[in-house]
């Protein structure tokens, strides 16, 4: 009986990491956007990664060191994005497959928020109670499209450090008040 | 019972990722071996490969005096360049085939793919104990290098900040050490 018991803890192992990767967005449905894009760009970067990551930045100067601090906490981050030679490459269907999974439970789109890059952003926080568990920026131009997601707790002050380093593009985001959309769940 | 148990037991541990990674050989000839079937890059044998245009070298890392850092851990570094050969081909398609070929083991950091340009730019991670495999190819219209080097986990962090800028360090360090 005991070892069945191990067997099925084994077993389940999978299933309860996966719960707990609940703020990370599939963004395997835009791949297929590769073949029309001049310049793709895919980072991932997993929790063992962040840890890593988070020992090079230094103790004694006061912004890195802030950074450090948002890093150490950190599951993950994704970046998918493309550029295109001309417009249309890619379809509202497409932008459908990221927004669908932003529209579930917990995830609240940010209101006020504009970014110095042509086009339009779009940030979205997932809600744990009062504290943020993950962070999506899908960002859209005619002829680019560029998803980012951030795993764990983060919020929109903090994701400006990040911007140029770990793989994170420079989005420009610039927070201005925080509000919760009425209309999400 | 004690059988049954004993059965789900067994499937679950040889489903563990890490004893599927076991079952994997040696990745960097594999990348290379791809490359060449993929562009048709190289039609001899591996002691031919010189008059193909591609130099296969397995470095050992020499600390440079001055200021000169070395990313890479010495004895590490295995290299292969294609040199001035047409890189002629479907970039998505190598890239969906190499990843298909090393995900197994290796974990994607960053891959930039320029298909108007022909660029491709990937970078992988292994675990290697309490150090890091990097495994790095880059591929443009007539060239392409393929490196592979073990990282302290301080020079991985470097990696992980700045995965584009340190990728590119460590392709240039091997390929300036191979010349030496």
């Amino acid at each position: 009986m005991k070892l069945l018991s191990i067997a099925l803890l084994l077993m389940l192992t999978p299933v309860l990491s996966a719960k707990a990767q609940d703020s990370r967005i599939q963004m395997s449905s835009l791949d297929h956007l590769a073949a029309k894009a001049s310049q793709t760009v895919d980072v991932n970067l997993d929790e063992r990664l962040m840890r890593l990551a988070a020992r090079v930045f230094d103790d004694k100067d006061t912004d890195e060191r802030e950074v450090k601090k948002l890093v150490a906490g950190l599951k993950g981050i994704y970046v998918k994005s493309f550029e295109f030679d001309t417009e249309g490459q890619y379809t509202p269907g497409d932008l459908e497959t990221i927004r669908t999974q932003l529209r579930g439970p917990g995830w609240t789109r940010l209101v006020n928020v504009t970014s110095k890059k042509d086009g339009m952003v779009e940030v979205y926080l997932l809600f744990n109670g009062d504290a943020v568990n993950g962070l999506a920026v899908l960002h859209t131009d005619d002829k680019e499209l560029t998803v980012v997601n951030i795993v764990g707790p983060v919020d929109l002050d903090k994701l400006a450090k990040l911007e140029g380093q770990l793989g994170v593009p420079d989005l420009g985001i610039e927070p201005q008040k925080k509000t919760k959309n009425d209309d999400e769940k | 019972m004690k059988a049954i148990a004993t059965t789900i037991l067994i499937v679950a541990f040889v489903l563990t990722p890490a004893n599927v990674a076991l079952a994997t050989g040696d990745d960097f000839n594999s990348v290379v071996k791809m490359i060449e079937q993929f562009y048709r890059v190289k039609h001899e044998g591996l002691p031919f490969l010189a008059k193909a245009g591609m130099k296969v070298a397995t470095t050992a890392a020499r600390i440079k005096g001055g200021d000169a850092k070395r990313i890479a851990e010495a004895g590490s570094v295995k290299l292969a360049v294609f040199e001035d050969q047409k890189f002629d081909g479907d970039v998505v398609k190598f890239r969906s085939s190499l990843n298909e070929a090393l995900n197994v083991t290796w974990m994607p950091l960053i891959q930039t793919v320029s298909a108007t340009d022909q660029e491709q730019v990937y970078i992988f991670l292994k675990d290697a104990g309490d150090k890091f495999n990097v495994l790095v190819i880059t591929i443009d219209q007539r060239d392409a290098t393929v490196v592979q080097v073990t990282l302290s986990p301080r020079n991985l962090a470097l990696l992980l900040k700045d995965p584009e800028g340190t990728g590119k360090a460590i392709t240039q360090e091997a390929t300036i050490n191979d010349q030496e």
